[in-house]
């Protein structure tokens, strides 16, 4: 789970997380690709993928990292022991097979036999369960271990099998095993994991190996020979970070670049060129990520539910959709992703009405006494900051267009960039802020106990916003003891109406991610679960293969 | 001393000055009258017309909110006028009074003054402006207070050289033997006749200032949205080049003109005040 900062519109994601979801899943799915099929090429060892970003990783163990970078990279190093298909469901991955029990109170995974990690060591269940133990020890810096304190009890089998346990039904409990458990115990055991050198140079099992870190340039993984879905088409996969969208943009324009995500200005109006159209497949689906203004509700003035009421309805979201994502998003209106099925498309919407916001403030007790063009109350203007990560250029003019809307109701908005550690570690930890914008990455699983739970709202806890609702409280605790899907749908149905009431949140748009690669990647396949799923299978003819050197 | 009738004279015969005064008078007028001349409110959004290429309507073009280019150059230009002269204004008094004390007083004071002024010179500005934004967060005052404090150097050892040779002159050795104070011979007999080099790098300096700031509000460290400056209609600029010349070529054009217009006024004061260049 983790707060979405890319620089570039919402990458990131994963709630109850699996790594292939890193790169999102995705219900509509357009690509405008004239794709070299025709060259009818068999698949081709060779050549490499360099990939474009944003930010740099900082640290590839995966339980430790909460930036979209790190997980990428990590993810490309370890997996999972389940993951999704192509339709939604759950696969194995790492796991070849597993039970429930009847009563859903324990799982018994049998792994898949001749796993190796790269140094040739084994792959055990002593592995899975280390990282069990990591990820659920308090002493490990992780944001991730929430769904791993459910279990009660864990015993390994044999080498290749193991059980868990737990003391009350959790809905979750088999998806949450898709990601983060995963460590190479040889390697690992008794020593402290933020200060090892796999932070640096993971060492793991996936389709690409570690190969080099070049601080502030690139990282560059080689295809792993001896993955046990068979090595990977492509020998490399090269991480290059540019800090700059407009450098990194003529990068991709001069070849440098192989794949990127687009910004929406350069999704809609920059890459229509035959250029494009001839070196580049373009890709668009929506998000499993929601972009919000959240109030702190430790401030006085956003106790009031009339007045987050108020802000809700003059804020236009189709406004900041046609502007801001040029029509690439859609309105949010709970914290679900439309087409899916915990969303409750039917709960109270506010609809743009600065009339109806103005009464609301004004039964508030908010009114401009003083003639200065302010409301006020208590002789206080109604005056507060909205902190926006830095780099995010759709996000800030997100927040322009949200504060000149206020404006006309007569609320003074400033907007505070931040760099994105300092938001988090000084901002967001400690409270210390007014009114926030900011993207939840989510994943299948509807279960958000740790956003909206009372109990949650300690320091560095999720619940940063201190959102206290008993109703909400018993529906995120009924929600996640239940396995039938009808009976889910309704709390988090029930629980979205709470929420839209209440307005913690002003939900505002579902972003779609917006991909560009090289048209001579070929086998790319577009399903609800992003594009990269498949990157192992993704090749390039022996033709169209550059043999320049790395860059 | 400056005599103003005489100096207007001398530089509307100065063609280069002329047009630098010129400019510099537009743009004055350009940031006072902002609110009547703007064709739009300079935050207003409109998502029906997101980078407009110049047109009947919006002629400079819209930004990527469709915000009117011009107008917001127009009050982006208050931002540039009023950075440029606040913060001369406080390195031109800081400038002052540290060079009139080194000059007057001579000695371990001006040894140790001059010593400062060799540190703050070493150090390059632009980036301990940087690291002090760093600290002390980012606004328009906080930005006008720093450049201040950070280009003050230049301006105290023109006044600190002009006050070591006057300060040798008759009519400060006249003043004194009439038993005027210290304080009284440094502001009211030797400051007026050291002013002019002052003025002349004042107004450079202002041209300085106003780089700065644009430069600081291209690296999103300067001016806080929604205000608009030419630093930061640049950066939208940069981010749709290829797309959208329109809004670099303004805000840069704006900013060339204006350092441009100051740096020709600077110069023709400097040719109308300084008699030894005069007979040239």
């Amino acid at each position: 789970m983790k707060r979405s900062s890319s620089l570039n519109p919402e990458e990131v994601p994963i709630f109850n997380g699996m790594k292939k979801l890193f790169y999102t899943l995705l219900l509509f799915f357009a690509a405008s690709t004239l794709h070299a099929q025709d060259n009818a090429t068999a698949p081709s060892y060779g050549d490499r993928l360099v990939v474009g970003t944003i930010g740099e990783p900082s640290v590839l163990i995966p339980m430790l990292a909460s930036d979209s970078a790190s997980h990428d990279v990590s993810g490309l190093c370890y997996n999972g022991l389940v993951k999704y298909d192509t339709d939604l469901t759950v696969i194995g991955d790492l796991a070849k097979s597993w039970e429930v029990s009847p009563d859903g109170l324990t799982i018994t995974f049998h792994l898949l036999p001749d796993v190796h990690w790269e140094d040739g060591a084994p792959f055990t269940a002593h592995d899975v369960e280390f990282g069990f133990k990591t990820i659920t020890n308090p002493d490990t810096p992780t944001a991730y271990a929430e769904d791993f304190r459910q279990v009660v009890k864990f015993e390994i089998i044999d080498p290749l099998t193991f059980r868990v346990t737990y003391d009350k039904p959790f809905a979750p409990a088999l998806t949450s095993w898709g990601n983060m458990t995963v460590l190479p115990s040889h390697l690992l055991a008794g020593k402290d994991i933020t200060k090892n050198e796999l932070t640096r140079k993971p060492l793991g099992l996936g389709p690409f190996s570690f190969k080099e870190w070049a601080s502030g340039e690139k990282i560059v993984m080689e295809a792993n020979k001896t993955y046990f879905e068979g090595r990977p088409y492509l020998d490399s996969y090269i991480y290059r970070f540019i800090p700059d969208a407009a450098t990194l943009f003529l990068e991709l324009q001069a070849g440098n670049i192989d794949l990127m995500t687009l910004t929406p200005l350069q999704y809609s109006r920059q890459t229509d060129t035959d250029y494009f159209k001839k070196n580049f497949q373009k890709f668009k689906y929506p998000l499993f990520t929601y972009v919000y203004f959240a109030f702190n509700f430790l401030h006085p003035y956003f106790q009031d539910k009339r007045v987050r009421q108020a802000i809700a309805h003059a804020i236009d979201k189709q406004e900041i959709i046609d502007g801001v994502l040029l029509g690439l998003g859609e309105p949010a209106t709970g914290p679900y992703v439309p087409n899916t099925w915990p969303y409750n498309p039917d709960v109270k919407k506010y609809d743009f009405n600065l009339e109806k916001a103005r009464q609301l403030l004004f039964d508030a007790g908010w009114r401009d006494t003083d003639g200065d063009g302010l409301l006020d109350r208590d002789g206080k203007p109604f005056e507060f900051s909205v902190l926006v990560g830095m780099g995010n250029s759709v996000r800030l003019n997100t927040a322009t267009i949200i504060q000149w809307r206020l404006e006309q109701l007569g609320i003074k908005m400033n907007i505070r960039v931040l760099e994105w550690s300092t938001l988090i570690n000084e901002f967001i930890d400690k409270r210390r802020f007014e009114a926030i914008l900011l993207g939840w990455s989510i994943g299948l699983d509807p279960d958000q106990y740790d956003i909206w739970h009372s109990s949650k709202t300690g320091e560095k806890q999720l619940n940063f916003i201190s959102y206290k609702n008993k109703a909400v409280d018993e529906l995120l605790e009924k929600g996640r003891r239940v396995f039938d899907v009808q009976e889910r749908k309704k709390i988090y149905y029930r629980m979205q109406e709470l929420l839209a009431e209440d307005v913690p949140y002003i939900f505002l748009y579902v972003p779609y991610s917006l991909p560009i690669v090289s048209s001579r990647i070929c086998n790319i396949k577009p399903a609800p679960i992003g594009i990269s799923y498949n990157l192992p299978k993704w090749y390039v003819p022996k033709k169209l293969q550059k043999n320049a050197p790395v860059p | 001393m400056i005599k103003l009738p005489q100096t207007t004279q001398a530089l509307l015969k100065n063609p280069l000055a002329l047009s630098g005064f010129i400019i510099v008078l537009l743009l004055f007028a350009c940031a006072v009258f902002a609110p009547v001349l703007a064709p739009y409110d300079y935050k207003e959004v409109n998502v029906r017309a997101i980078l407009a290429p110049p047109n009947i309507h919006h002629i400079f073009g819209t930004d990527e909110l469709g915000r009117d280019v011009l107008s917001r150059m127009m009050y982006g230009s208050r931002i540039s006028l009023a950075v440029g002269f606040v913060a001369v204004g406080i390195a031109t008094l800081i400038g002052i009074l540290l060079g009139a004390v080194s000059g007057y007083y001579g000695r371990w004071i001006d040894s140790c003054l001059m010593r400062l002024v060799d540190i703050m010179l070493c150090i390059p500005s632009f980036f301990l402006i940087l690291a002090v934004i760093a600290f002390i967060g980012q606004s328009i005052w906080n930005i006008m207070a720093i450049i201040g404090f950070t280009s003050w150097m230049g301006v105290s050892r023109l006044v600190r050289a002009e006050f070591l040779s006057l300060k040798e002159r008759e009519f400060v050795l006249a003043a004194r033997a009439s038993g005027a104070g210290d304080m009284r011979i440094i502001f009211s007999q030797i400051l007026p006749n050291a002013m002019a080099p002052v003025f002349v790098s004042a107004i450079l300096g202002i041209a300085a200032a106003v780089l700065i700031e644009s430069s600081l509000s291209f690296l999103g460290l300067g001016v806080q949205p929604p205000l608009p400056s030419w630093g930061n209609i640049l950066t939208s600029g940069k981010d749709n080049m290829e797309t959208a010349w329109w809004l670099s070529v303004f805000p840069g054009c704006a900013i060339l003109l204006t350092v441009l217009g100051y740096n020709l006024l600077g110069e023709g004061l400097q040719d109308v005040l300084n008699p030894r260049l005069k007979n040239k």
